[in-house]
Protein backbone atom coordinates (compact mmCIF):
# COMPACT_ATOMS: atom_id res chain seq x y z
CA UNK A 1 0.00 0.00 0.00
CA UNK A 2 2.55 2.18 1.15
CA UNK A 3 4.92 1.77 -2.17
CA UNK A 4 1.73 2.13 -4.22
CA UNK A 5 1.22 5.83 -2.51
CA UNK A 6 4.61 6.82 -3.54
CA UNK A 7 4.02 5.48 -6.75
CA UNK A 8 1.21 7.59 -7.33
CA UNK A 9 3.01 10.44 -5.56
CA UNK A 10 5.99 10.25 -8.17
CA UNK A 11 3.79 9.77 -11.00
CA UNK A 12 1.59 12.76 -10.41
CA UNK A 13 4.67 14.63 -9.06
CA UNK A 14 6.41 14.49 -12.17
CA UNK A 15 3.46 15.04 -14.57
CA UNK A 16 2.99 18.00 -13.03
CA UNK A 17 6.14 18.93 -12.93
CA UNK A 18 6.27 17.78 -17.09
CA UNK A 19 3.25 20.02 -17.30
CA UNK A 20 3.62 23.13 -15.25
CA UNK A 21 7.72 23.40 -15.28
CA UNK A 22 8.60 22.29 -18.34
CA UNK A 23 5.66 23.62 -20.71
CA UNK A 24 5.25 19.99 -22.37
CA UNK A 25 1.64 20.69 -22.96
CA UNK A 26 1.56 18.71 -25.86
CA UNK A 27 1.81 15.24 -24.14
CA UNK A 28 -1.73 16.09 -22.33
CA UNK A 29 -3.32 16.58 -25.50
CA UNK A 30 -6.44 13.58 -26.94
CA UNK A 31 -4.63 10.84 -28.45
CA UNK A 32 -6.37 9.12 -31.11
CA UNK A 33 -5.85 8.39 -35.14
CA UNK A 34 -5.86 12.40 -35.97
CA UNK A 35 -3.03 13.00 -33.51
CA UNK A 36 0.36 11.81 -33.47
CA UNK A 37 3.62 12.77 -31.53
CA UNK A 38 4.02 16.27 -31.11
CA UNK A 39 7.67 15.86 -30.66
CA UNK A 40 8.15 14.18 -34.01
CA UNK A 41 6.52 16.72 -35.97
CA UNK A 42 8.71 18.04 -38.90
CA UNK A 43 7.29 21.27 -39.51
CA UNK A 44 8.06 22.72 -36.36
CA UNK A 45 12.13 22.20 -37.90
CA UNK A 46 10.85 23.23 -41.57
CA UNK A 47 9.71 26.92 -39.98
CA UNK A 48 13.37 27.66 -38.28
CA UNK A 49 14.44 29.80 -41.05
CA UNK A 50 10.91 31.35 -40.73
CA UNK A 51 12.18 32.84 -37.30
CA UNK A 52 14.95 35.07 -39.13
CA UNK A 53 12.84 38.66 -39.25
CA UNK A 54 13.77 42.15 -38.80
CA UNK A 55 12.78 43.38 -34.88
CA UNK A 56 10.81 46.46 -37.35
CA UNK A 57 9.34 43.94 -39.35
CA UNK A 58 5.51 45.65 -39.51
CA UNK A 59 3.70 42.24 -40.69
CA UNK A 60 4.43 41.20 -37.33
CA UNK A 61 2.67 42.21 -33.74
CA UNK A 62 4.55 46.18 -33.19
CA UNK A 63 3.63 48.38 -30.22
CA UNK A 64 2.52 51.35 -32.22
CA UNK A 65 2.16 54.09 -29.11
CA UNK A 66 4.89 54.39 -26.44
CA UNK A 67 2.11 55.33 -23.79
CA UNK A 68 1.42 51.61 -22.86
CA UNK A 69 2.39 49.14 -20.00
CA UNK A 70 2.83 45.83 -22.25
CA UNK A 71 6.50 44.07 -21.00
CA UNK A 72 9.37 43.56 -23.51
CA UNK A 73 8.89 40.16 -22.87
CA UNK A 74 5.59 40.05 -23.66
CA UNK A 75 6.09 41.40 -27.16
CA UNK A 76 9.22 39.31 -27.63
CA UNK A 77 7.07 35.78 -26.95
CA UNK A 78 4.04 37.77 -28.95
CA UNK A 79 6.08 38.41 -31.98
CA UNK A 80 7.55 34.68 -31.77
CA UNK A 81 4.51 32.80 -30.99
CA UNK A 82 3.10 34.99 -34.24
CA UNK A 83 6.09 33.77 -36.33
CA UNK A 84 5.80 30.43 -35.71
CA UNK A 85 2.18 30.16 -36.07
CA UNK A 86 2.30 32.17 -39.23
CA UNK A 87 4.45 29.35 -40.64
CA UNK A 88 2.60 26.30 -39.54
CA UNK A 89 -0.45 27.36 -40.82
CA UNK A 90 -0.05 30.35 -43.43
CA UNK A 91 3.18 29.63 -45.20
CA UNK A 92 2.82 25.63 -45.13
CA UNK A 93 -1.08 25.26 -45.28
CA UNK A 94 -0.85 22.02 -45.72
CA UNK A 95 1.11 20.71 -42.54
CA UNK A 96 -1.50 20.21 -40.48
CA UNK A 97 -2.80 17.02 -42.45
CA UNK A 98 -0.14 14.81 -41.04
CA UNK A 99 -0.71 13.86 -37.58
CA UNK A 100 2.22 14.64 -35.93
CA UNK A 101 2.09 18.32 -37.50
CA UNK A 102 -1.44 18.63 -36.01
CA UNK A 103 -0.02 17.35 -32.58
CA UNK A 104 2.29 20.15 -32.34
CA UNK A 105 0.20 23.24 -33.95
CA UNK A 106 -2.94 22.21 -31.83
CA UNK A 107 -0.78 22.96 -28.68
CA UNK A 108 0.99 25.61 -30.68
CA UNK A 109 -2.46 27.30 -31.14
CA UNK A 110 -3.43 26.93 -27.67
CA UNK A 111 -0.22 28.67 -25.92
CA UNK A 112 -0.76 31.74 -28.85
CA UNK A 113 -3.95 32.05 -27.43
CA UNK A 114 -3.27 32.09 -23.64
CA UNK A 115 -0.85 34.12 -24.27
CA UNK A 116 -3.11 37.08 -25.75
CA UNK A 117 -5.60 35.78 -23.04
CA UNK A 118 -3.10 36.52 -20.53
CA UNK A 119 -1.80 40.25 -21.88
CA UNK A 120 -5.20 40.76 -22.31
CA UNK A 121 -6.02 39.95 -18.60
CA UNK A 122 -2.95 42.48 -17.15
CA UNK A 123 -4.06 44.71 -19.56
CA UNK A 124 -7.45 44.57 -18.04
CA UNK A 125 -6.12 46.26 -14.85
CA UNK A 126 -4.75 49.21 -16.70
CA UNK A 127 -7.96 50.09 -18.35
CA UNK A 128 -9.65 50.70 -21.42
CA UNK A 129 -6.68 52.14 -23.40
CA UNK A 130 -4.62 49.40 -22.42
CA UNK A 131 -6.82 46.86 -23.83
CA UNK A 132 -7.23 48.90 -27.16
CA UNK A 133 -3.32 48.25 -26.83
CA UNK A 134 -2.86 44.89 -26.61
CA UNK A 135 -5.68 44.18 -28.95
CA UNK A 136 -4.26 46.44 -31.58
CA UNK A 137 -0.79 44.40 -30.84
CA UNK A 138 -2.64 41.52 -31.27
CA UNK A 139 -3.76 42.73 -35.18
CA UNK A 140 -1.21 42.77 -37.08
CA UNK A 141 -1.17 41.58 -40.79
CA UNK A 142 0.42 38.21 -39.93
CA UNK A 143 -2.48 37.62 -36.87
CA UNK A 144 -5.28 38.31 -39.39
CA UNK A 145 -3.66 35.85 -41.55
CA UNK A 146 -3.67 33.78 -38.95
CA UNK A 147 -7.35 34.03 -38.17
CA UNK A 148 -7.89 33.50 -41.53
CA UNK A 149 -6.20 30.60 -41.92
CA UNK A 150 -7.96 29.00 -38.59
CA UNK A 151 -11.43 29.54 -40.48
CA UNK A 152 -10.20 27.75 -43.28
CA UNK A 153 -8.94 24.95 -41.14
CA UNK A 154 -11.84 24.48 -38.87
CA UNK A 155 -14.34 25.01 -41.99
CA UNK A 156 -12.49 22.47 -44.09
CA UNK A 157 -12.53 19.73 -40.99
CA UNK A 158 -8.67 19.88 -40.80
CA UNK A 159 -9.07 21.20 -37.33
CA UNK A 160 -11.51 19.89 -35.00
CA UNK A 161 -12.63 20.43 -31.41
CA UNK A 162 -11.35 17.00 -29.94
CA UNK A 163 -8.31 17.40 -31.26
CA UNK A 164 -7.76 19.98 -28.34
CA UNK A 165 -9.65 17.90 -26.03
CA UNK A 166 -10.55 19.73 -22.72
CA UNK A 167 -7.98 22.62 -23.43
CA UNK A 168 -9.81 24.48 -26.36
CA UNK A 169 -9.39 28.26 -26.55
CA UNK A 170 -12.27 30.06 -26.16
CA UNK A 171 -11.61 32.33 -29.39
CA UNK A 172 -12.12 28.94 -31.28
CA UNK A 173 -15.12 27.34 -29.76
CA UNK A 174 -17.52 29.18 -32.02
CA UNK A 175 -15.61 28.48 -35.27
CA UNK A 176 -15.29 24.59 -34.00
CA UNK A 177 -19.01 24.16 -32.97
CA UNK A 178 -19.94 26.16 -36.53
CA UNK A 179 -18.12 23.37 -38.96
CA UNK A 180 -19.07 20.54 -36.22
CA UNK A 181 -18.99 17.52 -38.42
CA UNK A 182 -16.81 18.29 -41.25
CA UNK A 183 -14.51 15.02 -42.57
CA UNK A 184 -10.54 16.74 -43.78
CA UNK A 185 -10.08 17.90 -47.01
CA UNK A 186 -6.83 17.05 -46.60
CA UNK A 187 -4.86 15.74 -49.77
CA UNK A 188 -4.77 11.69 -49.41
CA UNK A 189 -1.28 9.74 -50.05
CA UNK B 1 -9.31 0.65 6.14
CA UNK B 2 -7.59 2.09 9.33
CA UNK B 3 -4.06 1.33 7.37
CA UNK B 4 -5.29 3.41 4.58
CA UNK B 5 -6.28 6.95 6.88
CA UNK B 6 -2.76 6.26 8.66
CA UNK B 7 -1.00 6.30 5.33
CA UNK B 8 -2.62 9.24 4.06
CA UNK B 9 -2.98 11.53 7.36
CA UNK B 10 0.67 12.80 7.51
CA UNK B 11 0.39 13.90 4.15
CA UNK B 12 -2.66 15.31 4.69
CA UNK B 13 -1.56 17.81 7.31
CA UNK B 14 1.90 18.36 5.50
CA UNK B 15 0.03 19.49 2.21
CA UNK B 16 -2.83 21.67 4.15
CA UNK B 17 -0.24 23.15 6.98
CA UNK B 18 1.85 24.18 3.32
CA UNK B 19 -1.64 25.58 2.15
CA UNK B 20 -2.60 27.61 5.21
CA UNK B 21 0.82 29.20 5.09
CA UNK B 22 1.61 29.97 1.35
CA UNK B 23 -2.09 30.69 0.15
CA UNK B 24 -1.93 32.60 3.92
CA UNK B 25 0.79 34.89 2.54
CA UNK B 26 -0.36 35.24 -1.04
CA UNK B 27 -3.94 35.69 -0.04
CA UNK B 28 -3.70 37.66 3.54
CA UNK B 29 -3.89 41.08 1.45
CA UNK B 30 -7.15 40.30 0.12
CA UNK B 31 -8.36 38.56 3.31
CA UNK B 32 -7.12 41.26 5.78
CA UNK B 33 -8.85 43.76 2.93
CA UNK B 34 -12.68 42.11 3.85
CA UNK B 35 -12.60 42.11 7.63
CA UNK B 36 -12.95 45.21 8.70
CA UNK B 37 -10.14 46.67 11.50
CA UNK B 38 -7.73 44.46 9.96
CA UNK B 39 -7.61 46.61 6.64
CA UNK B 40 -4.02 46.95 4.54
CA UNK B 41 -2.57 49.99 4.28
CA UNK B 42 -3.90 51.28 0.72
CA UNK B 43 -3.22 54.87 -0.33
CA UNK B 44 -6.09 55.98 1.79
CA UNK B 45 -5.56 57.15 5.05
CA UNK B 46 -6.74 53.87 6.92
CA UNK B 47 -5.61 53.95 10.76
CA UNK B 48 -2.93 51.22 9.76
CA UNK B 49 -1.12 52.93 7.24
CA UNK B 50 -1.00 55.52 9.16
CA UNK B 51 0.77 53.51 11.52
CA UNK B 52 2.96 52.25 9.11
CA UNK B 53 0.99 49.50 7.46
CA UNK B 54 0.07 46.31 8.04
CA UNK B 55 1.98 43.38 7.10
CA UNK B 56 0.99 42.68 3.78
CA UNK B 57 0.62 45.17 1.44
CA UNK B 58 -2.49 45.74 -0.38
CA UNK B 59 -2.42 43.58 -3.71
CA UNK B 60 -2.96 46.02 -6.24
CA UNK B 61 -0.33 48.83 -4.70
CA UNK B 62 2.31 47.21 -6.18
CA UNK B 63 2.49 46.47 -9.87
CA UNK B 64 5.21 45.65 -12.83
CA UNK B 65 8.63 47.71 -12.35
CA UNK B 66 9.57 46.99 -16.00
CA UNK B 67 6.25 48.48 -17.46
CA UNK B 68 6.76 51.78 -15.24
CA UNK B 69 6.34 54.66 -17.41
CA UNK B 70 8.89 56.59 -15.53
CA UNK B 71 11.48 54.45 -16.06
CA UNK B 72 11.34 55.85 -20.18
CA UNK B 73 12.64 59.40 -19.00
CA UNK B 74 14.95 58.16 -15.98
CA UNK B 75 16.73 55.72 -17.96
CA UNK B 76 17.29 57.48 -21.01
CA UNK B 77 18.48 59.88 -18.40
CA UNK B 78 20.66 57.43 -17.09
CA UNK B 79 22.54 56.44 -20.01
CA UNK B 80 22.68 59.94 -21.58
CA UNK B 81 20.67 59.27 -24.73
CA UNK B 82 20.93 61.64 -27.49
CA UNK B 83 17.89 62.69 -29.62
CA UNK B 84 16.48 59.96 -32.31
CA UNK B 85 18.34 57.11 -29.81
CA UNK B 86 15.92 54.86 -28.52
CA UNK B 87 16.19 52.02 -26.01
CA UNK B 88 13.61 49.97 -24.85
CA UNK B 89 13.44 51.10 -20.68
CA UNK B 90 12.09 47.61 -19.81
CA UNK B 91 15.01 46.05 -21.54
CA UNK B 92 17.50 47.81 -19.91
CA UNK B 93 15.68 47.53 -16.25
CA UNK B 94 15.81 43.78 -16.78
CA UNK B 95 19.75 43.70 -17.34
CA UNK B 96 20.28 46.38 -14.39
CA UNK B 97 18.50 43.54 -12.14
CA UNK B 98 20.38 40.39 -13.71
CA UNK B 99 23.70 42.60 -12.90
CA UNK B 100 22.43 43.15 -9.27
CA UNK B 101 21.10 38.88 -8.58
CA UNK B 102 25.03 38.23 -10.39
CA UNK B 103 26.33 40.32 -7.51
CA UNK B 104 24.08 39.44 -4.52
CA UNK B 105 25.34 35.75 -5.64
CA UNK B 106 28.81 36.51 -5.52
CA UNK B 107 28.25 38.34 -2.05
CA UNK B 108 26.65 35.36 -0.68
CA UNK B 109 29.83 33.50 -1.85
CA UNK B 110 31.92 35.74 -0.10
CA UNK B 111 33.55 36.75 -3.45
CA UNK B 112 35.04 40.26 -2.06
CA UNK B 113 37.79 41.06 -4.54
CA UNK B 114 38.79 44.23 -6.13
CA UNK B 115 36.05 43.69 -9.28
CA UNK B 116 33.79 42.12 -7.32
CA UNK B 117 33.63 45.72 -4.76
CA UNK B 118 34.07 47.92 -7.77
CA UNK B 119 30.87 45.98 -9.41
CA UNK B 120 28.68 46.36 -6.33
CA UNK B 121 29.60 50.52 -6.05
CA UNK B 122 28.97 51.00 -9.68
CA UNK B 123 25.09 49.04 -9.12
CA UNK B 124 24.36 50.64 -5.91
CA UNK B 125 25.22 53.98 -7.99
CA UNK B 126 22.58 52.88 -10.68
CA UNK B 127 19.85 52.16 -8.46
CA UNK B 128 20.90 55.28 -6.66
CA UNK B 129 20.45 57.17 -9.73
CA UNK B 130 17.68 55.66 -11.20
CA UNK B 131 16.08 55.92 -7.28
CA UNK B 132 16.78 59.50 -7.37
CA UNK B 133 15.46 60.22 -11.00
CA UNK B 134 11.93 59.04 -9.60
CA UNK B 135 11.58 60.74 -6.39
CA UNK B 136 13.14 63.39 -8.94
CA UNK B 137 9.15 63.44 -10.71
CA UNK B 138 5.84 64.47 -9.84
CA UNK B 139 5.05 63.29 -6.21
CA UNK B 140 2.15 61.62 -7.65
CA UNK B 141 4.10 59.65 -9.69
CA UNK B 142 3.82 56.95 -7.67
CA UNK B 143 0.64 56.53 -7.29
CA UNK B 144 0.86 54.32 -10.05
CA UNK B 145 1.62 50.95 -9.17
CA UNK B 146 4.26 50.44 -11.49
CA UNK B 147 5.84 53.48 -10.72
CA UNK B 148 5.66 52.97 -7.00
CA UNK B 149 7.19 48.86 -7.68
CA UNK B 150 10.02 50.81 -9.50
CA UNK B 151 10.49 53.28 -6.27
CA UNK B 152 10.68 50.37 -4.24
CA UNK B 153 12.44 48.25 -6.05
CA UNK B 154 14.86 50.60 -6.67
CA UNK B 155 15.23 51.73 -3.29
CA UNK B 156 15.85 48.28 -2.11
CA UNK B 157 18.23 47.47 -4.37
CA UNK B 158 20.26 50.90 -3.54
CA UNK B 159 20.41 50.29 0.25
CA UNK B 160 21.45 47.10 -0.26
CA UNK B 161 23.99 47.51 -2.06
CA UNK B 162 25.41 50.43 -0.74
CA UNK B 163 25.55 48.64 3.00
CA UNK B 164 27.45 45.80 0.63
CA UNK B 165 30.51 48.28 -0.14
CA UNK B 166 30.64 48.85 3.78
CA UNK B 167 32.13 45.95 4.50
CA UNK B 168 33.78 45.48 0.85
CA UNK B 169 37.77 44.62 1.07
CA UNK B 170 39.72 46.76 -0.48
CA UNK B 171 37.70 49.20 0.81
CA UNK B 172 36.32 51.56 -1.77
CA UNK B 173 37.61 55.18 -2.18
CA UNK B 174 36.30 58.24 -0.52
CA UNK B 175 35.09 59.49 -3.78
CA UNK B 176 32.47 56.35 -4.18
CA UNK B 177 31.56 56.65 -0.57
CA UNK B 178 30.86 59.97 -0.94
CA UNK B 179 28.43 59.76 -4.19
CA UNK B 180 26.75 56.67 -2.54
CA UNK B 181 26.43 58.83 0.73
CA UNK B 182 25.05 61.72 -1.37
CA UNK B 183 22.55 59.29 -2.83
CA UNK B 184 21.86 57.64 0.61
CA UNK B 185 21.08 61.33 2.42
CA UNK B 186 18.45 62.01 -1.06
CA UNK B 187 16.57 59.19 -0.88
CA UNK B 188 16.04 58.98 2.88
CA UNK B 189 14.63 62.67 2.31
CA UNK B 190 12.59 60.89 -0.50
CA UNK B 191 10.84 58.46 1.17
CA UNK B 192 10.29 60.19 4.61
CA UNK B 193 8.07 62.31 2.12
CA UNK B 194 6.45 59.43 0.54
CA UNK B 195 6.38 58.22 3.61
CA UNK B 196 4.27 61.44 4.80
CA UNK B 197 2.47 61.35 1.40
CA UNK B 198 0.90 58.37 1.70
CA UNK B 199 2.31 57.13 -1.46
CA UNK B 200 4.48 54.67 0.53
CA UNK B 201 4.11 52.31 3.33
CA UNK B 202 6.26 49.83 4.84
CA UNK B 203 3.77 47.40 3.87
CA UNK B 204 5.33 47.86 0.08
CA UNK B 205 9.03 47.22 1.93
CA UNK B 206 7.90 43.45 3.12
CA UNK B 207 9.56 42.14 5.74
CA UNK B 208 12.42 41.70 5.16
CA UNK B 209 13.37 45.59 4.19
CA UNK B 210 16.90 46.90 4.44
CA UNK B 211 17.11 48.29 7.94
CA UNK B 212 17.37 52.33 6.78
CA UNK B 213 14.21 52.26 4.72
CA UNK B 214 12.58 50.06 7.53
CA UNK B 215 13.29 52.79 10.13
CA UNK B 216 12.25 55.62 8.27
CA UNK B 217 8.49 53.49 7.72
CA UNK B 218 8.68 53.32 11.28
CA UNK B 219 9.45 56.93 12.48
CA UNK B 220 7.16 58.80 10.02
CA UNK B 221 3.44 59.22 10.02
CA UNK B 222 1.13 60.02 7.04
CA UNK B 223 -0.29 62.84 7.57
CA UNK B 224 -1.98 63.83 3.98
CA UNK B 225 -3.02 61.08 0.88
CA UNK B 226 -1.76 62.65 -2.33
CA UNK B 227 -3.37 59.68 -4.52
CA UNK B 228 -6.99 60.63 -3.12
CA UNK B 229 -8.72 62.74 -5.49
Amino acid sequence: MRAAFILGAIFVGANLINYSVLGNTGDYLPGGARMGEWKAARIREACYPAFVVSERDATLPLLTTNDHRVAWQDLKQARTLTTALHCYLVTHPNAICEKNNRAYIVDYINRYFSKFDEMVDIAKRYGESEITNVKNLWDSPRNRAISAALIQDASSGRLIKADFGWSTPAAMRPMLDQYKGKTDNCPRA
Amino acid sequence: MSELLSLIRAPAIAFIGGFLVIGGWIYAPQLSGLLPGFSSGTSSTSPSASSGGSWFADANRLGRPETAPVLRSCIARMLDLGRGEKVEPGVVYSMLKAGSMQASISALAGKSNMWSGNQTVMLAASWGELASCIYAQDDRELCDADNRAAMVEATTKFFTFAKQTETSKPPISGRDAQVLSNFGDRLSNALRNHRRYGTLIAADYGSFAPPEIARIMREEKQTRDICKR
